[in-house]
């Protein structure tokens, strides 16, 4: 209380503000000149003249101002009120200051995992067997305990079954299947009630043979005509393609449509005629459809097979592989350069429209609409054209499939991916990693089920984005796709086995008689009721993963310097110019080693902690980092204490990567650009 | 520049001599228009702006969610006309301080003074400061949370200037007041108005079957009660600067009754305009509707949004410490604070012991991690001590029925607010007791532990220590004791 009081005075002052009394102080102090400037002692004599009496507590105002005014008073107040204007004027200054050396903040696509989800395969919800809406918000309490932010849904657009849902028959409505727009829309909702963002796939290329468009343009109604490349194939009572496109299932891309009398193109099954994105109409649909979308409250857009978006209109024929093959037998797509039919010019300016329709929903605060562009067999170059130029932006970026189209399990191949894609994304944009996909096998049937946890650690430590494939986080594999009554080619299947949620009938996935696809076999044991009181499990390691990487400020803003790129290791370190302290992130594909990281990173103690491991044994243990036992699959994330900054060793500088420049400043506990 | 500072001193020393035959006092310059805007511009703060969906969110449909912000606007209405009773009829600052010492005596009035003093202004003042620096460094930070300390050092800013604002003039306190409430006013009808064209153009799906999907059970319906009565806490605000009203028997109840219907009608057509351009969910989910608003509506002008909802903040942290300001001085006078925190300026004729107090522990509060937790469990005495004032309404009825009552609300009126307000110390208490409930509780009694001592027997050594003190902190700040005090 007394310092209260005390501190009371300081800001007292103010009230005196830019009035100096002198005026009166002057006039009444100059009698008083006999009296010292002394006022520590209230016991002081004032001037007998004047007889005022001595100041008291309670002290009337005749009493005060004879004192008021003298210096010893004066000169306080005033440097009391000057001091608290310049405090104020600091601390607006001191505002400012940081508000001007912040970095850019990181944005919610940005700061925390993806987890990409295969609806029909996810949860079913009404026991029919497929995987609906209802069910994902059923798990939704799942998912946040995995610490992901963002939930990716891929197709569930109303569309016949082709091609996995991929031919949309409405792209304004949900699949009887998955539920009613109701069960999306309630679904946005509790996925944002949880702090969580929501985004979906987008497929502009092409629609279901079924959709409304065809069937009018079919017809030549109006503006649709030309929604569809149509053209003239007849000849002669036959029919004969109007060049040598072939689709991506093989055989020609041109299919003769009766009604129309004219071939239209698909790049994909002919159930699927491409649209024709040079007209207008076309790109002002799309637009509205995103719109759509956009105002059911969704996030952000996968846009899908960008590449096919656009065809070169000359029709010319694409150059064989295999010069000295028979035109007539070439029906294999990989059989022809596609340079007529993939990545035109003019489509990166379809995805700065898509990313401008995005921009106007962008506005409110804490709504940026995310735009990812799926771009899998692209070369790495044009892969990076989706992050766009410095001043048009396109998507955010592109999913990164690197790391899960690797076959073999190798530290070389793994140290190449990630510094394919760090050493050729453009400076300033956002790197991402992608474990899995519906259209690739699963980790640990691709690499082995003992590259799940090292995998899942690599994603969660490198700088950018993870993106997780539902059940990567339980480590599941791939199904053996038995018994189907749809036609469905049987090697996309294998992803998209139902997840695994507990050891009853169906893995917990369906409450009906008979789940869509079988659960792979090993579900009794691999699963997430089991996992979760399973200490050491892949689920367990995910959440820990998730965890740390929510807070730990190296992991997100950090530099990157891989020390380890070649042989059957991986080794990188991640810090920050003003955090005292680094993570060293090993990871080991092949036989039993031992590794000697002292000569490789320079300021490395003799000895370190363990602080997240593969395996549990070495989990909170200290390591010799003179010969860190490596085995089959292990990964380690060693935290210690360090004042020596990789990314300033000219050794290894070149190599180093950070997404937006920033440091660490201990003493006020913030970000700033200032180094 | 000595020059300049010279001649500015002389007139300076002009104002206050000019001032000098006015007897050391707090000077009635509070008006029927300052006092509206002292009213509507502390109830008005920000939420209405930012995040009015605690109603909703209990209704779940707009017909149920309007209906219940009106009739929190009558019941506001109706408290306020028992403090308008109270007003009158003692005409002393303070707002309930001075209510609870006449009706109850001076431990339940000590009690109140004590814990609004050391708690609920304070850190509401901190609170208010807190969001409105929020809310000005946010569109820096698009996409995160602005680092702590930029929303520290821009709040401690701010209620360093209020402060210093308001010890400085009371005049000025009050333009500042009345500036800022108009800049409310402004965005408040441009956000009602382009609702209403909105509405004449035809946007009114989301009123069709407003009553459908509601979920209308007692507990739903008491819980939006009780968060939409808080949107209009504040209420009582002009009855601590009760002395300071020009005619107050005339202006105070004025002000009462058109300011809060004013608020009223403001919120209730704000909903409105809400909902022509957003959904239930959408409202539900806006991180700051009044922003989702101005950007659907207002864009490419939406800047205007933010812009003034931060001048609505400030505003409102302006009028709480304007009023706060005259609790400690009032408590000061009666013997319950230290008595320095009665005196007042002798060339400002401003409260400024009182407010500088006021200052720096709200300071103070901002200091340390979060303060809304503690916040929130305080919240529950608001409502008690307002219960407790209008329950001394109908006491003093009875027990003081000599004083004279210009204005008499019928009886069934403060009965009404008395039990509304015992439901709504209630309400959060049972649906989701807690411990600190308990803490609270014992800080409020521990202030006994001062009271005894020093107030109640006035130990010796307790003044010896303060004297000194006290005549230094006078002479430093140029306070005195108030003359002719009422007492």
């Amino acid at each position: 209380m007394a310092e209260d009081e005390g501190r009371g005075g300081s800001l007292a002052l103010r009230p005196k503000g830019g009035y100096t009394n002198n005026g009166f102080v002057q006039s009444e102090d100059s009698p008083s000149t006999v009296a010292p400037a002394d006022c520590s002692l209230p016991v002081l004599a004032p001037p007998a003249a004047l007889d005022l009496g001595q100041p008291y507590a309670g002290m009337p105002k005749e009493v005060l101002l004879q004192f008021s005014g003298r210096t010893c008073y004066r000169l306080p107040r005033e440097l009391l009120f000057w001091l608290t204007v310049a405090s104020v004027l600091a601390l607006t200054a001191a505002t400012a200051a940081t508000i001007v050396l912040s970095p850019r903040c990181l944005d919610w696509w940005q700061d925390g995992p993806m987890y990409q989800i295969y609806p029909r395969s996810f949860r079913d919800s009404d026991g029919d067997g497929d995987g609906d809406l209802p069910g994902v918000l059923e798990k939704l309490d799942y998912l946040a305990s995995l610490h992901v932010k963002t939930l990716w849904l891929t197709s569930f657009y109303k569309s016949p079954l082709k091609d996995f849902r991929h031919g949309v028959e409405d792209f304004r409505e949900v699949d009887p299947m998955f539920g009613t727009m109701r069960d999306f829309e309630d679904l946005v909702a509790a996925v944002h009630d949880r702090g969580l963002k929501l985004i979906m796939d987008f497929i502009p290329n092409h629609t279901s043979d079924r959709h409304a468009w065809f069937q009018l343009s079919r017809n030549r109604t109006g503006k649709y005509s030309s929604y569809y490349i149509w053209h003239n194939c007849t000849q002669d009572g036959g029919t004969v393609p109007p060049n040598n496109w072939l689709s991506v299932y093989g055989n020609s891309s041109w299919h003769f449509d009766p009604v129309r009398n004219q071939c239209y193109f698909h790049q994909f099954t002919s159930q699927q005629p491409d649209l024709n994105f040079r007209s207008p109409h076309v790109q002002e649909e799309m637009s509205d459809i995103l719109r759509f979308w956009l105002s059911k409250g969704v996030d952000g857009f996968s846009l899908n097979s960008v590449k096919f978006l656009l065809e070169a209109q000359h029709l010319r024929d694409e150059p064989q592989v295999y010069r000295n093959q028979s035109p007539d037998t070439v029906t294999q797509y990989s059989e022809l350069y596609h340079d007529f039919t993939t990545t035109q010019v003019g489509l990166h300016d379809l995805v700065r429209s898509f990313r401008q329709t995005l921009d106007q929903q962008s506005r409110e605060p804490g709504r940026y609409r995310f735009l990812g562009t799926e771009a899998s067999g692209e070369s790495v170059d044009s892969t990076m054209m989706y992050y766009g130029q410095p001043f048009v932006q396109e998507a955010d970026f592109p999913f990164n499939s690197l790391l899960s189209s690797l076959d073999t399990p190798s530290g070389g191949q793994v140290s190449h991916a990630i510094m394919t894609w760090l050493q050729n994304m453009p400076e300033g944009k956002w790197p991402n990693w992608m474990t899995g996909s519906p259209e690739q096998a699963r980790i640990s049937s691709r690499l082995g089920k003992e590259y799940v946890n090292l995998m899942n650690l690599l994603v969660f430590t490198l700088p950018g984005t993870p993106i997780t494939y539902y059940g990567e986080e339980i480590g599941m594999g791939d199904t053996e796709a038995i018994s189907l009554n749809e036609t469905y080619d049987k090697s996309t299947l294998f992803a998209k086995a139902p997840m695994q949620w507990d050891n009853s009938s169906n893995a917990g996935f369906s409450g009906g008689v008979q789940a869509w696809l079988p659960p792979a076999d090993d579900y009794l044991t691999v699963n997430v009721d089991a996992q979760k009181m399973q200490p050491g499990s892949a689920l367990r390691f995910y959440q820990e993963l998730g965890q740390l990487r929510a807070g730990e400020l190296l992991l997100s803003r950090g530099w990157f310097c891989p020390v380890v790129a070649q042989g059957p290791s991986v080794a990188f370190v991640r810090e920050l110019p003003g955090m005292d302290r680094a993570l060293l992130v090993v990871g080991h594909f092949g036989e039993p080693t031992t590794l000697n990281l002292q000569a490789l990173v320079p300021g490395l103690p003799a000895h370190v902690r363990v602080r997240l491991s593969t395996s549990p044994a070495m989990q909170g243990q200290k390591v010799d980092t003179a010969a860190i036992p490596l085995t089959l699959g292990v990964g380690l994330l060693l935290d210690y204490a360090t004042s020596t900054l990789l990314h300033r060793d000219p050794a290894l500088s070149h190599s180093c990567f950070m997404a937006s420049h920033a440091c660490y400043s201990p003493m006020l506990g913030i970000l700033h650009r200032s180094c | 520049m000595e020059e300049t500072s010279l001649r500015k001193r002389r007139e300076d020393e002009k104002s206050i001599q000019s001032n000098e035959p006015k007897s050391t006092n707090l000077q009635k310059e509070v008006g029927l228009v300052s006092g509206i805007c002292i009213i509507v511009g502390t109830i008005i703060g920000s939420g209405i702006f930012i995040s009015p969906k605690s109603v909703l969110s209990n209704t779940e449909a707009v017909g149920p969610c309007l209906i219940i912000w009106a009739t929190c606007g009558v019941l506001a209405t109706l408290g306020a006309l028992c403090f308008a009773e109270l007003g009158t009829m003692i005409t002393k600052s303070g707002g309930e301080y001075p209510y609870l010492m006449e009706a109850f005596g001076p431990i339940p009035a000590y009690l109140f003074s004590w814990t609004s003093l050391f708690v609920i202004k304070p850190t509401s003042f901190a609170i208010i400061c807190l969001s409105f620096s929020e809310y000005v460094s946010a569109p820096f930070y698009s996409g995160c949370k602005p680092p702590e300390l930029v929303v520290k050092c821009l709040a401690a800013a701010a209620i360093l200037l209020i402060t210093t604002v308001n010890a400085l003039s009371v005049r000025l306190g009050s333009y500042v007041q009345n500036l800022f409430t108009a800049a409310k006013l402004v965005i408040v009808a441009i956000i009602i108005i382009s609702g209403l064209v909105l509405l004449a153009q035809g946007n009114t799906k989301n009123f069709e079957n407003s009553f459908e999907g509601s979920k209308l059970t007692v507990g739903a319906i008491s819980l939006a009660f009780y968060n939409g009565l808080w949107a209009y806490d504040g209420w009582n605000q002009l009855n601590y600067i009760t002395e300071e009203l020009k005619n107050p028997f005339r202006n105070l109840p004025l002000a009462i009754v058109i300011g809060i219907p004013l608020v009223t009608g403001c919120y209730i057509l704000m909903n409105v305009s809400y909902f022509t351009v957003m959904t239930t969910t959408e409202l539900l989910q806006s991180q700051a509707v009044a922003v989702t608003f101005g950007d659907r509506v207002l864009y490419p002008a939406s800047w205007v949004v933010p812009l003034f909802v931060a001048f609505s903040t400030i505003g409102a942290a302006n009028g709480t410490c304007f009023t706060a300001g005259r609790l400690v001085y009032v408590a000061g006078r009666e013997g319950h604070m230290l008595k320095l925190l009665s005196y007042i300026s002798v060339k400002r004729l401003t409260p400024a012991p009182a407010i500088i107090f006021y200052g720096i522990i709200a300071i103070i509060y901002i200091i340390p991690g979060n303060i809304n937790s503690l916040v929130n469990y305080f919240s529950f005495t608001a409502w008690f001590f307002y219960g407790l004032t209008v329950l001394g309404l109908i006491v003093m009825r009875f027990t003081r029925k000599d004083l004279e009552r210009p204005i008499k609300v019928p009886i069934v009126i403060p009965i009404l607010v008395t039990l509304v307000s015992i439901f709504l110390v209630l309400a959060p208490i049972i649906s989701e007791p807690a411990m600190e409930y308990l803490y609270c509780v014992i800080f409020i009694l521990s202030g006994l532990l001062f009271y005894f001592p020093f107030v109640h027997y006035k130990s010796g050594w307790a003044q010896k220590i303060s004297n000194p003190v006290t005549m230094y902190l006078q002479m430093l700040m140029e306070v005195v004791p108030p003359e002719d005090d009422p007492k």
